[in-house]
């Protein structure tokens, strides 16, 4: 079981699907002058996907070539391996960092595996030699203190529909409940950290996707995070879904046809967007992709009306029900 | 109308219908947007009368937005939580143990029943900062960006720790400038080179020094101590202080200035 040994600087990163992964492949090891004590150990612990680590068979191996293998179940089989490797196989998200793409010395033929080196750095998007920090006081922490679980509320719709009305209206109705939670109005960061953010489709996609972030951190934090913004693009929110666990994401669609957003028009735009001053308005001349599978509908009726706080209710019937206003 | 059209008699499952009133056009008269040019305002902190002001705005690249004020501000959450919201930032050389007393802060204020949350750099360079390198212009975003965070989590009424190198003096600053007086709170970890290098918590020195990462702060990218900050933890006779008698000193002073306390 001999270990190839080479007096070569090399470095570790990127990521690969394990089904799609493909042997041979080569694995770099980012700082060679230190011990090389991979752990053969699958799990989920880190937060950007699953690492895989690995374990030399000698403490000084630099490069550890895994050519031979034609699988990486086969790797898995023979848990020493050739090489002096043992490794378990977890399912891993592929993300690249662009230096790792960069600075790639295998070709199209070899996957890389994910993984993170000895001291914990790896490489998220753009950001490289980063290591995930943990806290003694976890979000079930928070939790307890607030007496409620952190949940996301996502409300999409028309301009117009009433989401930020409605948003208001549920702070109140959980407030008055004693229950800790903060508003995300779309506008309202566009005033602060969205500001440098137009409304061209790039931009939009962008301030889902920071929206999205922010409201992930508050809903860690214990918070019930309301989050209204038009977001018409289903990718986009369901990419914001997709950042929170199951259940903690509770997308609301404001069911308003666009005649009655036209005929309220609160705040003007509709006008100016008919009389072509805007460019790109959602509803007019930019598309607004309703969601299939949202939590709650709420949809407007002919005759007769409810009130924004009663449709608030039943947003927070359905928090209730699903267990978000406890500990 | 069929009965099932009214919320009361619709089934009980996870999709409730709700129906929204029909509304006349002039509902919103007094909240109409006059005609004549855009106006530009500010609103930091939603106003004291609490109406529905609709005055148009531009800002930054966002044009034709709005502020919306909300029933629920900054005040009934602080009563809420019996503590005021504000923002914790340190800074520091990489492993002048930044994350290390946030953790400790964060631990020792929830102890005392205060909701607190670390807004670690690199824990925010993995989600919403993950599109930011480390050359000048994205570390002042990234700078940008946790600042806006803070002052949101600020507003919710927490204490917000943010511990991140943030080298530059004017990015530090103008975080500063984002929230009212006294809210920030600048802390410096004002350890020396040798012992963060000696130190060396995540290898990163010795890949700088070895040419393998370029901009290291400390290395080959200048860090801008603080010339005016809240609190300045240093080493005591060469020695650095534990974590808990740090956090104790920053937990110290936020009682002092009546941050865990609603009055």
């Amino acid at each position: 079981m001999s270990v190839i040994q080479q007096e070569k600087r090399i470095s570790l990163y990127g990521s690969c699907d394990i089904p799609k992964l493909s042997l041979p492949m080569s694995l770099m090891i980012r700082d060679p002058s230190s011990v090389l004590a991979f752990d053969a150990v699958g799990g989920a612990q880190d937060p950007i996907g699953v690492p895989i680590r690995f374990r030399a068979s000698s403490q000084k191996a630099r490069w550890i070539s895994l050519s031979g293998f034609t699988r990486l179940d086969d790797l898995i089989k023979s848990p020493t391996g050739r090489h002096g490797l043992s490794a378990l196989s977890v399912p891993v998200k592929a993300r690249m960092s662009e230096e790792g793409r960069m600075n790639s010395r295998v070709n199209e033929k070899y996957g890389v595996i994910a993984g993170k080196s000895l001291n914990g750095l790896s490489d998220v998007g753009n950001s490289t030699n980063i290591r995930w920090h943990n806290c003694p006081v976890q979000k079930a922490d928070r939790q307890e203190l607030l007496q409620q679980k952190g949940c996301v509320i996502w409300i999409t719709g028309l301009s117009g529909s009433g989401k930020s009305t409605v948003a208001c209206s549920l702070s109140r109705i959980l407030h008055s409940r004693e229950k800790l939670s903060y508003i995300l109005d779309g506008d309202n960061v566009r005033h602060g950290l969205n500001r440098d953010l137009g409304f061209n489709p790039e931009d939009r996609a962008e301030n889902i996707r920071r929206i999205g972030e922010v409201a992930k951190l508050f809903a860690d934090a214990g918070l019930i995070c309301i989050a209204s913004l038009i977001s018409p693009s289903r990718k986009d929110r369901d990419a914001c879904r997709a950042l929170l666990h199951e259940g903690a994401f509770i997308e609301v669609f404001m069911d308003v046809p666009l005649q009655v957003c036209e005929a309220r028009d609160p705040k003007g735009l509709y006008k100016l967007a008919r009389a072509g001053k805007i460019k790109g308005f959602t509803g007019i001349d930019d598309p607004y992709e309703p969601p299939i599978d949202s939590e709650i509908v709420l949809r407007q009726k002919e005759q007769g009306y409810d009130s924004p706080s009663d449709m608030a209710e039943i947003i927070v019937s359905y928090l209730d029900e699903k267990g978000y206003l406890n500990a | 109308m069929p009965p099932s059209f009214y919320h009361s008699e619709a089934p009980f499952n996870h999709r409730r219908s709700v129906l929204l009133p029909l509304l006349e056009p002039g509902d919103y008269t007094e909240r109409r947007v006059p005609e004549g040019p855009l106006v530009v305002s500010n609103h930091p902190f939603p106003s004291p009368d609490r109406s529905l002001k609709l005055n148009m705005a531009t800002v930054g690249n966002s044009t034709n937005i709005f502020w919306h004020d909300c029933p629920v501000g900054r005040h009934e959450r602080q009563k809420l939580l019996d503590q005021k919201g504000c923002v914790v930032w340190i800074t520091g050389l990489s492993g002048s143990g930044k994350s290390t007393l946030a953790c400790s802060l964060s631990r020792e204020l929830h102890a005392k029943g205060k909701l607190s949350y670390v807004l670690d750099g690199d824990n925010l360079r993995h989600g919403l900062n993950k599109d930011l390198g480390f050359k000048v212009e994205d570390r002042t975003e990234n700078i940008r960006r946790v600042g806006e965070v803070a002052k949101l989590f600020a507003d919710a009424g927490l204490i917000c720790i943010a511990s991140l190198i943030s080298p530059y003096r004017k990015d530090r600053d103008a975080c500063r400038a984002m929230l009212p007086a006294s809210s920030f709170i600048e802390v410096y970890m004002n350890m020396p080179l040798e012992l963060c290098e000696e130190r060396d918590a995540k290898g990163l020195y010795k890949l700088a020094r070895a040419g393998k990462i370029k901009g290291f702060t400390g290395i080959d990218d200048p860090y801008e101590p603080p010339l005016n900050c809240e609190i300045e933890l240093s080493q005591q006779d060469g020695v650095c202080p534990p974590p808990g008698t740090m956090a104790g000193r920053v937990v110290t002073y936020l009682e002092e200035k009546g941050f865990l306390e609603y009055k």
